[in-house]
């Protein structure tokens, strides 16, 4: 009888109908009107845009060109140039030129964890696009400008998470990791 | 090329009124899940054969593996089953760790278990949305995308990424939760019960859905083993095996959860289960919140995991200095892992992933191969898809839930 009942007057459908309805009278829209009123911010330690941070001292990179991220890129999309520089009788390694091909990246942030000087940095800022391949080859000037783009609007001092991820040993990071407090 | 001129072959000399219809379905055909193609043999309306052919997909991810070391490999893990990769990557770190022979800490534990349950209630919501939509239900799709539209945020926060999370590594995982998220997720963990409440009042008796899922593509249980399903696919069958129970890893031996079963092995079954699923993944969530309480402070990395860049050669200084040459360095490559091998199986949200490592001592793995639950289940359809209408094969492709960077690799 309720069967033939449910059958008859299509409840089931009615229930679903009525579900919809009240979703649709009573609950806010989940969508939103996106770029024209409202920017989706990303959180605090999204893997977006690469940048180099500019140092204060020099107002170039930080980078003590270790190789290290270089070496960790699983898509070996960072190149590092070094030169050799005599200061004060001791040969140095200086860095000369340092690029990221931004096509090639998988954005696993594996580069930013490893560096031993918190030199290399995944911003938040993800809306950029490339119109040709040159555009998203990111060299050291590019770098560099993405930082001062993005720590314009970033609250200071700004420290990444994966600097120092949380809950990792403390031994495991270099001393200058183990000091750093942000920029 | 060659299935034209098979075709060809087939249909020269005959009455073409007695001819069956070839079609190709696929690889852009939206309903296939991605870039499957499947090439039909057709009387009528009705499938008399279906062959999948695959590839379109190919990365070589496993080739490509051999020339990453341990902790870079996982990266590639995102890649495979994209719509849940924090468990592909669970499932790659968890063969690694019983190479390296790691002991994970339990913080750690409960966090991918956690992440591991994000990624079968994500990736089943998708199934859901896509299954549905495939076969008529706009809403629910509406309604589940933006469900997992929460979930992949969460995701955002705990690791910087929505899709290619790459959040696990060798010996634990990369960051520990925020105390944010932790309220976050109590928050969805409270609130989504009431939503599979709502898809399920929109079609689990819904006619039309009961026309097109009730006794369509029936696998009883001895063909289900002889088609190598595992996972929601095998459970519809009414086989109750799952890895979390049989093979425990991570926090699983900890959690109380239950296995849902189907019993008579068709669409609609296999969609109860994913639905039941989901209720349990959500309870599983909510037991190790609740148990991370407990650990609150520990590290989420074992001691003697390995650096994220393993070293290629570690030389060896030669214990006795030469007496002209002075101490004399060998480059004499040391084991960095232990040589052997190493398997384990997960299941992941669409069945059974297995990764079997063999390592020659250095950091790359020497062999990596991987089973994907996708792969094995395509073959099936083949099998499945017999007698039944074309209408119909939409419905299979979604009830098995592949996903073709899973399958092609
Ligand atoms: S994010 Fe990963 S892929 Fe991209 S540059 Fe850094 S290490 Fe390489
Ligand atoms: S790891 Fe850091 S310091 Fe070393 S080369 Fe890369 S950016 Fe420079």
């Amino acid at each position: 009888m309720k069967s033939l009942v449910e059958k008859v007057f299509l409840i089931e459908i009615l229930r679903g109908l009525a579900l919809t309805l009240k979703k649709l009278l009573f609950e806010k829209p989940v969508t939103i009107e996106c770029y024209d009123k409202v920017i989706p911010q990303s959180y605090p330690g999204f893997r977006g845009r690469h940048a180099l941070v500019r140092s204060e001292l020099t107002q170039g990179p930080i980078c003590v060109a270790c190789h290290r991220c270089e070496r960790v890129c699983p898509s070996k999309c960072i190149y590092i140039k070094t030169v050799e520089i005599e200061e004060e009788g001791k040969r140095k390694r200086q860095l000369a030129q340092y690029a990221i091909d931004a096509s090639r990246c998988v954005y696993c942030g594996y580069c930013v964890e490893v560096c031993p000087v918190n030199a290399l940095v995944l911003t938040e800022f993800y809306q950029y696009v490339g119109e040709n391949r040159e555009d998203l080859y990111f060299d050291q000037e590019r770098l560099l400008k993405n930082w001062d783009e993005f720590i314009a609007k970033a609250e200071r001092p700004y420290f990444n998470p994966f600097w120092k991820p949380k809950g990792i040993p403390e031994e495991l990071f270099s001393i200058v990791k183990r000091k750093a407090k942000g920029v | 090329m060659s299935l034209v001129l098979e075709v060809n072959k087939k249909q020269k000399g005959k009455d073409s009124w007695e001819e069956p219809f070839y079609l190709n379905m696929g690889p852009q055909h939206p309903s296939t899940h991605g870039v499957l193609r499947l090439f039909l043999e057709l009387e009528g309306e009705t499938i008399v054969n279906c062959d999948p052919i695959i590839g379109y997909l190919h990365r070589g991810i496993e080739k490509l593996a051999e020339n990453l070391n341990y902790n870079q490999t996982i990266v590639l893990s995102d890649r495979l089953d994209y719509i849940s990769s924090a468990a592909n990557n669970v499932a790659f770190a968890l063969a690694f760790e019983k190479l390296l022979r790691l002991e994970v800490p339990r913080r750690a534990k409960l966090i991918r278990t956690i992440v591991s349950e994000m990624a079968r209630i994500c990736s089943h919501l998708l199934w859901l949305a896509t299954h549905a939509l495939d076969i008529g239900a706009m809403t629910v799709f509406l309604y589940c995308f933006r469900d997992r539209e929460w979930l992949l945020n969460i995701y955002e926060r705990i690791c910087g990424a929505r899709l290619t999370h790459s959040y696990v590594r060798v010996g634990g995982v990369r960051r520990d939760f925020e105390p944010e998220v932790i309220e976050e997720l109590y928050r969805f963990v409270e609130e989504f019960p009431k939503r599979i409440t709502d898809y399920e009042t929109l079609i689990d008796t819904n006619r039309i859905w009961l026309k097109r899922t009730k006794n369509i593509a029936v696998v009883s249980t001895e063909e289900a083993f002889n088609l190598g399903l595992t996972g929601p696919c095998l459970r519809g069958s009414g086989v109750s095996y799952d890895v979390r129970k049989f093979r425990p890893y991570d926090a699983y031996s900890e959690v109380e959860f239950e296995v849902p079963i189907g019993q008579n092995g068709d669409t609609y079954d296999r969609y109860r289960v994913r639905m039941i699923e989901l209720r349990q993944s959500n309870w599983i969530i909510k037991q190790c919140l609740d148990r991370l309480s407990e650990t609150e402070g520990e590290a989420v990395l074992a001691e003697n995991s390995p650096d994220l860049l393993m070293p290629e050669k570690v030389r060896e200084v030669s214990a006795q200095p030469h007496p002209k040459l002075g101490v004399m360095f060998k480059p004499k490559e040391k084991e960095i892992v232990p040589v052997g091998e190493a398997f384990a199986s997960i299941e992941s949200p669409k069945g059974e992933l297995s990764v079997y490592v063999v390592s020659d001592g250095s950091s790359r793995p020497w062999r990596l191969r991987i089973r994907t639950p996708s792969f094995v289940h395509i073959s099936a359809i083949s099998h499945m898809t017999k007698g039944h209408m074309i209408a119909d094969l939409v419905a299979i492709i979604g009830t098995l839930d592949i996903v073709l960077g899973d399958s092609d690799r």
